[in-house]
Formats: structure tokens, sequence, C-alpha cells
């Protein structure tokens, strides 16, 4: 199989400096990371103005498979709330979802609060046509959520706890203080 | 192509979405080293991202902005070095990733994705001492100086431990050639 010792290194080391390709949904993970780190408002600012901003992506068929598999989806609370479990307060929290969608033609909100009606709360598209959110008020209380895109692949919230369900799809737990 | 020094002024003044950019840069370039480092892209991705966050955080420290990319690394190795010591102890199976499935399902790429594993499995028998030096002497084409700098091991610790690495995966391979 080897000439020489000195090959088989050769061969090592030139298999070890192929390039990889990470996900590239890490940055916005990374990102969600960052903006939830301190300075809520400002941070979430600039989180917002990111996902807006337009870019170049090269994707590969891999990278692409799994970017179409994964949208990346964030829920994003309003000024003043943590990521994951809003403020006490009286009555309904008023709480943004947005999940990044690029290319889907429809987004909507399934979950406990809506009965899971892929119907019942459709998401609005930003301009650049990437970016979808919903605003929902919800009353004290532990629900699990998903987004539906374009009417049928289900999507978890890969920055929110994640649950299986009765049917073995995943989704996301969101908690409303209270 | 904005300089990194740029960048990291930008983010220090508090334009945070700057940092995505960083993050974009230094994404892939970054993560062959925790994905060869850890054998296992999950992990790779967990440390990545940590690294990341910790750079952010602690920004203030990157006493050279232009030095940003060295610095980012230095957070990286210790990532790794963190999560290898979780991995080591969940006693995960070895299991090849999406990138060597896709390779394995081409006929024609057989030989590739055989070789892949075979890369795998025997840079997982170095000790991550070991795997650390000789990633990044060979790998990263690091001098002895920096990686002295990044690792806090001396530079003749490093040079013995990229020469046991040689032996062990020169060992290693030819046991391969034989079964």
């Amino acid at each position: 199989m080897f000439d020489r010792d000195e090959d088989v290194l050769d061969r090592v080391i030139d298999q070890l400096r192929q390039p990889v390709e990470m996900d590239p949904t890490l940055d916005t993970a990374v990102m969600t990371r960052v903006a939830a780190g301190g300075e809520r408002l400002g941070r979430l600012a600039a989180v917002w103005d990111w996902a807006w901003r337009p870019r170049e992506i090269s994707v590969s068929p891999l990278a692409g498979l799994g970017l179409a598999a994964a949208v990346v989806g964030i829920v994003v609370w309003l000024a003043g709330r943590n990521p994951q479990v809003a403020s006490p307060a009286a009555g309904p929290n008023t709480v943004q979802f947005v999940v990044v969608a690029p290319g889907a033609a429809s987004v909507s909100l399934v979950g406990d609060f809506n009965d899971w009606d892929g119907g019942a709360t459709p998401m609005q598209a930003a301009k650049s046509g990437a970016l979808w959110s919903v605003t929902v008020p919800l009353t004290p209380g532990r629900y699990r959520y998903a987004f539906l895109v374009n009417g049928s692949r289900w999507l978890a919230d890969p920055a929110a706890p994640r649950v299986q369900d009765d049917y073995d799809a995943p989704s996301s737990v969101v908690t409303v203080g209270g | 192509m904005t300089s990194d020094a740029e960048i990291v002024r930008r983010v220090r003044e508090g334009d945070t979405a700057a940092f995505a950019v960083l993050v974009a840069r230094y994404r892939d370039r970054l993560g062959r080293y925790a994905v060869h480092m850890l054998g296992d892209r999950s992990d790779a991705e967990e440390a990545l991202q940590d690294a990341f966050v910790r750079a952010y955080r602690s920004l203030a420290r990157c006493r050279e902005d232009g030095q940003f990319g060295p610095w980012l690394f230095g957070i990286l190795v210790n990532r790794c070095r963190t999560a290898g010591r979780r991995a080591a102890r969940r006693h995960r199976m070895f299991v090849r990733d999406e990138v060597s499935l896709e390779r394995a399902s081409a006929p024609e790429t057989s030989d590739r994705a055989e070789w892949d594993d075979t890369v795998r499995w025997a840079m997982e028998r170095l000790a991550p001492p070991l795997r650390e030096a000789f990633l990044l002497k060979h790998v990263e084409d690091m001098e002895y100086e920096e990686m002295s700098r990044l690792t806090g091991t001396g530079v003749s610790a490093l040079k013995m431990r990229v020469m046991r690495a040689r032996e062990q995966l020169r060992a290693l391979l030819t046991e391969v050639e034989r079964v």
C-alpha cells in the first residue's frame, strides 16, 4: 500500500489539510449566544441588523442539504425579556418568534398555544424574504412550539430547548414566567 | 476585505454585529482543527461555538487587534482540551461523520472514504497532547515557538510530542497495511 514510511505520513498530512466545511448555521448560533450574554437590547438590535445584512453565502451540496433541512430558527423576546424565560408580569406576555428561512414560500408558527394549527399563526416575511416573524400574546406557562415551513417541513428551534413529541418530530419549548 | 484589526475595533466600539464577520471568516479554518482534534463533528461545532463566544466576551484581552486569529486559535485549543476530556469520559463510539458517509456512498470514492476512516482511526489513537502537537505542526503549519506560546508547553517538549506522534502514526498505519 505504501512505498516508504514517509509517504504514509505525507498522505496523512495531505488528508488532514483538506478544507473542512462547518455548518454555516453555526454563525447564527454564535451570534444568538453573543446577543444573550448581556446588554440585551443593544445586542438584540445588533443580531437583528446582522440577520438583515445582505451577504454572499457559498454552500456546498452537503451544506446546502443541511441548511435546507435545518433552516435556522431563533426565538427573540421583545426588549426586557430573557431569551428563554419571560419576566414576570400580570396578564399575557408578548413574545416575538423569529425564524430565518431563506427561500420559504410560507412559514407558520404552531404550538400548544394554537392547537398546532398550521393556519392559525402565519408568520410575516421581512423585505429580504429570509426573515419571518410573528408576535403572539402568551399567558404564563410552558409551551411546545415549532415552525412549519411551506406547509409541510417541521422545524424545531435550535436556539431553544428541544423535546420529542408523540410523533417523534422535534419541537421546542418556551417558558413564559408568571 | 476589511482587516481583522478594523473589525475588532468596531466590535469593541459597540458594533456587536460586526463580530459575525469574524465568525464567518474563521469558522472553517478553525473548524478543521477542532474536527481533527476531537474526531467528532458535533463536539467540534460545540467547541468552536464556545471559542467564538469566549473570544467575544474577552475581546478586551486581545492585546493586539491584528493578532486576533492566533489569539482565537489559542482559545479554541483550550476549548478542545476541555471538550476532549469530556468526550473521553463519555467513551463515545467512533462514527463516521456526514462527509465520510457521503463520500462512501459514491463507488468511485470508496478508496478515499476508506483512507479518511483510516486516518481518523489512527488520529484517535494518539494521546491528545501528541495529536494536538502533530496537528499544530504539520496541519496548521506553525513554528515551534508559536506552538509554545499557544499551548504553554516548552519547545523541546513539543518537538518530542511531534516526533512521538509521527512514530506512532507510522506504526499504526503500517499495522493497517499488514491487515
